[in-house]
């Protein structure tokens, strides 16, 4: 307390500048909507900025990490890419048919962002990607980390940067498959930790443990993203199913690249999902 | 020690000579003489900040309330106080030592005044001007409101300032 005072005593003839100039300017921002437009829009563009700044100062003293990270995922690519070659060299006798080949009926596609803005103290939070329909993204398109975590999903973009509904979002809900007996469950967010998720849903038989992986099962993603690790776990009154916390698996506070999936089978199991449930409906 | 019913005096008679005079005589758009700020940078360089802060506040307000300017007047006005030394440093090279109370402003040459005086109200008339329009729309209309009304506020207050100088030497 006594060094807070003698802090204050220190600094106090700029504090008073400081106060009285920023209660004059506020005033006078105030006092008129154009003022108040005008001096909003100037500290936004500040703001954003000063933002941008820091973000890029960021991205640069973390490049020697991503970098390492990159290179092994090159290496692991690489490494199944030679294999995929060789065994489609021996069986077709013919290696450069293979690029036009997995152009044409790739499953998955990849496109690499960044995140430009992320909020992570929110019921509702949103990541904002430095991607947009210029660059071929779209709703609905699953969004993971590079070693393969979840992260979310795209929910609109505009032509240079796209929304993500991230999993620490309250209106969020997947679903997920228990890696090691390939049950299914749901996986939603309660709000209350940026580091846990809820799984509901989850068979009586699924016999869960704590430590076992759970995957996502759903049709935004391939099978092999992984979602987070139960914790904690127990069965409902009925006994008839299990509820389990998850420790997640992406740490949102450092979340830095991505990779965006394309899954280009989305619309035609979206169209047959609906048609199904119309004729359900029926 | 300083007589400072001339301070009050000059205060008095300049915000008098803005407010019902200055502030009334329309020339041309771009010429808007505003001498006000000489009150606080004739104040002694010698005093502690934070009186001639609140003397800038002071003086910011009553213009703000007689010509409705809503904390423009304050905001402009204050920005100038930390620069007085700055200015002066740059204009004469003097600077204030340790317990000096011989006054700083009365060992300037009426050049160098007119200099501080001028480049003090260029910065405050940039300042007021840029926070009045809060646009750079008319980017030459800005530039000479700036420039007319600096080299304006000079002419006019210089012969108040050689008079209070006058007064500083003879005290």
């Amino acid at each position: 307390m006594h060094r807070l005072i003698g802090f204050i005593k220190q600094i106090y003839v700029v504090l008073l500048f400081v106060l009285l100039e920023c209660g004059a300017l506020w005033h006078y921002a105030s006092s008129s909507p154009y003022t108040e437009a005008t001096m909003l829009a100037r500290t936004t563009k500040i703001g954003g900025a000063i933002s941008q700044t820091v973000t890029n100062i960021g991205h640069f003293f973390s490049m020697p990490d991503e970098n390492r990270m990159l290179t092994a995922r090159i290496a692991e690519l690489e490494q199944q890419l030679s294999a995929i070659e060789e065994l489609y060299g021996e069986r077709t006798q013919d290696t450069t048919l293979l690029a036009g080949i997995v152009d044409t009926t790739l499953h998955y596609r990849y496109h690499a962002a960044r995140v430009s803005s992320i909020t992570t103290s929110r019921q509702r939070n949103y990541i904002v990607l430095d991607k947009g329909s210029e660059d071929g993204i779209a709703p609905n398109m699953g969004v993971i980390t590079p070693s393969r975590q979840l992260v979310g999903y795209i929910v609109s973009c505009s032509e240079r940067y796209a929304v993500v509904l991230p999993i620490l979002n309250t209106e969020f809900h997947i679903g997920g498959r228990l890696v090691h007996n390939n049950e299914l469950c749901k996986v939603q967010w309660d709000g209350s930790s940026t580091h846990e998720a809820q799984v509901i849903d989850l068979s009586s038989y699924a016999d869960p443990e704590r430590g076992m992986a759970v995957n996502v099962s759903s049709p935004r993603l391939p099978d092999d993203v992984l979602i987070g690790y139960i914790e904690s776990f127990e069965s409902n009154a009925q006994k008839s199913a299990y509820s389990a916390r998850i420790s997640l698996a992406t740490r949102f506070s450092v979340l830095d690249n991505v990779l965006i999936v394309e899954n280009t089978h989305y619309d035609e199991i979206e169209r047959l999902t609906d048609e199904a449930t119309a004729k359900s409906n029926e | 020690m300083y007589k400072y019913t001339k301070y009050i005096w000059l205060a008095l008679g300049v915000l008098f000579l803005q407010i019902f005079l200055l502030d009334n005589i329309s020339i041309a758009l771009f010429l808007r003489p505003m001498i006000f700020p000489i009150i606080i940078l004739l104040l002694p360089i010698e005093w502690r900040a934070v009186w001639v802060i609140l003397a800038a506040f002071v003086v910011g307000w009553i213009m703000d309330l007689s010509l409705g300017g809503a904390g423009l007047y304050i905001a402009s006005l204050l920005p100038i106080v930390p620069l007085r030394r700055t200015l002066i440093y740059i204009i004469s090279h003097l600077a204030v030592e340790s317990g000096d109370q011989t006054g700083l402003l009365s060992r300037m040459t009426q050049r160098q005044m007119i200099g501080y005086i001028a480049l003090a109200l260029l910065l405050h008339h940039t300042l007021f001007f840029g926070l009045e329009a809060l646009s750079l729309a008319a980017p030459m209309q800005f530039l000479a409101t700036i420039v007319c009304s600096t080299l304006l506020s000079t002419i006019v207050a210089m012969p108040i300032v050689r008079i209070f100088a006058k007064q500083l030497t003879t005290r």
